[in-house]
């Protein structure tokens, strides 16, 4: 047996297994890493086109307070005297009055421009995220607010709790340096299917928003 | 004999703090939401809901759907016409289709671009609105002429033909143009013009309808100001009628009507986003009754921008009506036209 030239001996096993373990560690290793490096290179973000502001972004993220807020295409917006993102389907009257807004926590700022315009801003450090005035916005109006995961805030976990819970799929990786999904007045306005944006409103006091 | 009791209590203390941590642990497990299907368990006041609204009472309903819908064939619908035969036009996916009240497809016309409203004039020629520019067809679908380009901003969402006098309005500039049936511009209506106490349309959003009276005046809708205006044609104002309200008597949301359409007794249908309402009102604008409501459109109730599949926004819905008073509505959502008889009796 021991003359059979075939015969693999115990060194050679050894150093064949040694060299075999290597390279697998060595593959491994380089999968990790080259899996952390594509994972530290993308973000978590909503894309607002699917997103249906059911509020689970409010109560799901990590965080305590979470870190998806509303934000505002400002180049989208109607500047409404009526804005069904800010004021409630019923309100008592069409003014700032806490019970005519829509807000539970008051974060949408409501400035007049110019009759019958108004700007509406949003305070970040009150939006929770529940997405209340997104559904208001997207239902009447123009659909100018939005949810979006603020990068100032999120932790990018591997598996977003958030993600995990969104019913729609609106949660997606996107490239670190591309890190928001804006909605924007072209790709809206060559949709011919509804409700859209027209163009930068200029007003008279030099309010020039595009 | 101690030791041995002291032994078997320790067990049993072990036992029961081993089961209770298993049912806390079963416990916690049954009780997580890892999928988000159980809801975001806010309170009441961060739920959105129109539900309410979207309820109308049946009394106020006069009409009823008479005829299966005609399924347009489109992927994406833009705007319907009737023309004085009963005829139906339907615009969409590059295209104008032609059908019968049957619903019978009698014929297409191939576009260049995406239509965004059209017409048909008493003589049978079909007027195309595109972005920016018209073009004008026969009715066997040749072309006839294409109109000079009303610029950039030019958002073009409506048309009208009263003898030798065509209106466009566009959403874009805010503003109606008027022509000839050549296509010379006569005027401009509607520009914000306080000496002739014109206050400028307000149009949040491209809908923007017109249409031409019996009484010879040019009615437009201003749906920022949730009224419809009526103008000469040399453009003076001279009254409108409309205003906001949730309830059913008056327009809803930020910007409507969006579009709207006169009846042969002068009566006008008028129709809202967001809470599709398609109701009728006299032509002083008081309320008469609805012609189908929210429930009757929309799983809902109220339509959703994000419901519609990407890149879709809640499309509001184009009105037209015939000789003999029925109502179409182009459903952009299920791409077909519903047709509304008034109720007998009613």
């Amino acid at each position: 047996m021991s003359g059979n030239k075939n015969d693999i001996d115990r060194r050679h096993f050894l150093r064949n297994g040694l060299w075999g373990a290597c390279l697998a560690g060595l593959g491994a290793a380089a999968g990790a890493l080259s899996r952390k490096s594509s994972a530290e290179n993308t973000v978590w973000q909503i894309d607002p086109e699917i997103c249906v502001a059911c509020g689970n972004c409010a109560t799901y993220c990590v965080l305590e307070e979470s870190a998806v807020k509303c934000v505002h295409a400002y180049a989208m917006c109607g500047y409404c005297r009526i804005c069904f993102g800010f004021s409630g389907p019923e309100p008592y009257d069409i003014n700032e009055a806490a019970e005519n807004q829509l807000c539970p926590t008051g974060a949408i700022k409501r400035t007049f421009v110019e009759d019958p315009y108004y700007e509406y801003t949003i305070d970040e450090s009150l939006c929770m995220g529940c997405g209340k005035c997104v559904k208001g916005c997207n239902t009447f109006g123009n659909g100018s607010l939005f949810l979006q995961v603020r990068h100032d805030r999120c932790l990018n976990c591997n598996e977003c709790s958030i993600a995990a819970a969104c019913p729609s799929g609106a949660f997606k990786r996107v490239p670190a340096d591309e890190p928001y999904l804006l909605k924007r007045v072209d790709s809206v306005r060559n949709n011919t299917a509804g409700c859209k944006p027209l163009r930068s409103r200029r007003f008279s006091n030099g309010v020039d928003i595009a | 004999m101690n030791v041995r009791l002291a032994t078997a209590n320790t067990k049993v203390l072990i036992g029961v703090l081993i089961a209770a941590a298993v049912i806390v642990a079963i416990v916690a497990v049954v009780r997580l939401d890892t999928t988000g299907k159980r809801g975001s368990g806010l309170g009441k006041e961060f739920v959105y809901d129109v539900g309410d609204l979207a309820k109308i009472d049946p009394n106020l309903i006069l009409y009823k759907e008479s005829t299966p819908a005609i399924d347009t064939g489109f992927t994406k619908t833009q705007a319907i016409a009737v023309d004085s035969e009963g005829s139906i036009y339907a615009a969409g996916d590059k295209a104008i289709r032609k059908f019968a009240e049957s619903g019978n497809l009698l014929g297409e016309t191939r576009l260049a671009g995406m239509p965004r409203c059209l017409t048909v004039a008493g003589d049978g020629q079909v007027y195309v609105g595109f972005k920016e520019h018209l073009e004008i067809y026969d009715a066997q679908g040749k072309r006839l002429a294409t109109w000079q380009r009303l610029g950039d901003d030019a958002v073009l969402t409506s048309i009208a033909v009263s003898k030798n006098d065509v209106f466009v309005a566009d959403a874009g500039n805010r503003i109606v143009h008027h022509f000839d049936t050549t296509g010379k511009l006569i005027n401009r209506i509607g520009a914000r013009d306080m000496d002739r106490n014109i206050p400028g349309f307000v149009i949040p959003s491209p809908y923007f309808d017109l249409a031409v009276g019996r009484d010879g005046l040019l009615r437009v809708s201003d749906p920022g100001r949730h009224r419809i205006e009526a103008y000469t044609f040399d453009g003076d104002l001279e009254f409108s009628w409309g205003g906001f309200s949730a309830g059913i008597e008056g327009f809803c949301g930020c910007c409507n009507p969006v579009n709207f359409a006169i009846l042969a007794d002068e009566n006008f249908v008028t129709c809202e986003k967001g809470l599709i309402r398609v109701k009728i009102a006299d032509p002083d604008g008081a309320f008469v009754g609805v012609v189908a409501g929210p429930e009757q459109f929309v799983e809902g109730g109220a339509s959703r921008v994000s419901e519609y599949g990407p890149g879709a926004q809640a499309g509001a819905f184009d009105v037209a009506v015939d000789t003999s008073g029925r109502i179409f509505v182009l459903d952009t959502h299920k791409g077909v036209v519903r047709i509304f008889t008034r109720k007998k009796g009613e």
